[in-house]
């Protein structure tokens, strides 16, 4: 049994990220499950243990990204499922706030109850290729015109890996921006705290009775851990890049290994969430 | 200042120093004369993204002013210089009008990023394929880091963001190699034979200008033209050496007490 095995006393929930976790994005069909992945949520859900996803994907709408998941063949409804944008929309009408949105065309519908005219803000998602020098230059203007700019960043990853290879994720543009106009952006999404919090309470679940699962050592490892959770890595998703780099040739830069990160340690490090699930299962039989 | 040992080389920044726009300062075309007429060496020094060396001249040519090619040292100069140095196939995030200064250079499967001012260039494809080479150990060279500049429209995104958002893509800093960067300073003076310590420099930009040449320990002179705004020499700490109303005061004080 895994040394992390022993930790997990008294687990009444399980959080789960998705891309890099349940399946890898990109490609025809919007992405190929990871192998065991499909069953391994089935087993989570007749464990009687609780079960979220929390996801900073911004590239679709919920519903749709739901869809898609579930054409993949996973057992996921809407509602299980804690993501960015919506939780932006509640800040936004909290504090008043109408966003100009740099996002991508198919998370727009997210928005559609809140008032964009005349904007005092700005929202920046994964925009992939709306992220051009021109549209990158008119959020800047807004931004850099306002008394008090309010820069929203829907998530702050780095990169994600799509099928065909890694791509730059909003964190990149949120730094653009950030450096751009001298603020610091608000980051809904991982790894906030209050994001998984929100989670946590619609699973009615304390922080130390929950285990988050991610391939992303600082968003979903970190986060979770600094929001009072278990985190475990899995080797999956963007994780197995980091080995793809190592000892290469002609290597200025070496990027480190996400299990040798300076700030963050996992509780514990798994190949995939198949090896997850079934460590966690058998140790609640114990 | 009696430590320092005599002067041998002044370098001279460009716009807002020499002219503005597409005028001369009053005075700067004689004023160069008489230096020329001492036996200092001297160099052009300009932060440009977009201009090549020959554009630069031509306008300085049109102005003018006695010039050589040879003689100016740009940002792009010294991306280049670094380039060939480290022997790497840059991928060219440069526009159009910047390319000339890299002819020749081999830029067959990239292997190193040089990011200058390309609005299009700056596209999610390209982002994503410069990431990917730094990712694989290509180094991320940056002409220069400004934040934003002014356009007839207002305004604009510079190269600095991109920049960072890179550095951030990929846990990494990138080499600046424009003004106030201090290799920048050294590099302009490959070819003079002459130490910083026995250097100058005349520009209207505090901090980039005297502020990065007083960091590579040449001494730093600041005239009040160009962009130039009161209070601007509170910047920078040591403050510059000298302050001069304009190019050709400052001339008159090297010729008068430094030679």
């Amino acid at each position: 049994m895994a040394g992390w095995a022993k930790h997990l006393a008294g687990i009444k929930g399980v959080v789960l990220d998705i891309s890099g976790v349940l399946y890898d994005s990109g490609g025809e069909g919007g992405g190929v499950p990871i192998p065991g992945s499909i069953e391994a949520v089935k087993k989570i859900k007749t464990s009687g243990l609780k079960l979220r996803f929390c996801t900073n994907e911004t590239q679709a709408t919920r519903e749709k990204f739901v869809e898609k998941l579930q054409r993949l063949g996973f057992d996921i409804a809407v509602n299980e499922v804690t993501a960015p944008a919506p939780a932006a929309c509640l800040i936004l009408k909290e504090r008043n706030l109408r966003p100009h949105l740099l996002v991508h065309d198919d998370v727009i519908p997210e928005f559609a109850d809140v008032d964009k005219a005349n904007p005092n803000c700005v929202v920046v998602g994964d925009a992939a290729d709306n992220f051009s020098y021109k549209n990158l230059n008119e959020t800047f203007r807004v931004l850099i015109g306002l008394e008090n700019p309010v820069l929203i960043s829907l998530g702050k990853g780095r990169y994600y890996k799509e099928t065909d290879g890694l791509k730059l994720d909003v964190g990149v543009y949120m730094k653009a921006l950030e450096y751009a106009c001298d603020i610091q952006a608000e980051v809904v999404g991982k790894p906030a705290k209050m994001f998984f919090q929100s989670a946590l309470r619609e699973m009615g679940v304390e922080p130390h009775q929950a285990i988050m699962i991610g391939d992303d050592i600082v968003n979903d490892v970190g986060g979770a851990q600094q929001c009072g959770m278990k985190a475990l890595q899995v080797r999956t998703g963007k994780y197995s890049w980091s080995f793809l780099y190592k000892g290469t040739e002609r290597k200025t830069l070496v990027r480190p290994c996400d299990e040798q990160h300076p700030k963050v340690k996992a509780d514990g490090y798994v190949d995939n969430l198949a090896e997850a699930v079934d460590v966690i299962l058998k140790q609640l039989c114990e | 200042m009696a430590t320092r040992r005599a002067l041998k080389a002044v370098l001279v920044d460009l716009s807002g120093t020499l002219h503005v726009e597409d005028s001369a300062v009053p005075g700067a075309r004689e004023a160069l004369k008489r230096l020329r007429s001492t036996p200092v060496a001297i160099r052009f020094v300009t932060n440009t993204t977009k201009e090549c060396k020959r554009d630069l001249l031509d306008r300085l040519k049109r102005l003018d002013f006695d010039i050589q090619e040879d003689e100016i040292f740009t940002s792009l100069t010294a991306a280049r210089n670094l380039l060939e140095q480290k022997r790497v196939r840059p991928l060219l995030l440069v526009e159009e009008s910047a390319l000339r200064d890299f002819r020749g250079l081999d830029t067959n499967e990239p292997n190193a990023v040089v990011i200058g001012l390309a609005p299009d260039h700056f596209n999610y494809q390209m982002m994503n394929k410069a990431f990917q080479l730094i990712l694989n150990g290509a180094p991320l060279i940056a002409v220069h880091k400004a934040r934003y500049y002014k356009r007839k429209d207002g305004l604009a995104l510079g190269p600095g963001p991109f920049v960072a958002g890179l550095e951030y893509a990929t846990d990494t800093q990138a080499t600046v190699v424009g003004k106030p960067e201090r290799t920048f300073f050294l590099e302009a003076l490959r070819g003079t034979n002459c130490a910083p310590e026995e250097a100058i420099m005349i520009g209207d930009d505090c901090r980039d200008d005297v502020g990065g040449a007083q960091n590579a320990g040449m001494l730093g002179i600041l005239v009040k033209t160009g962009k130039y705004r009161e209070a601007d020499e509170g910047k920078i700490n040591p403050p510059p050496y000298l302050i001069c109303e304009s190019f050709p005061h400052a001339v008159d004080h090297i010729l008068q007490h430094l030679l």
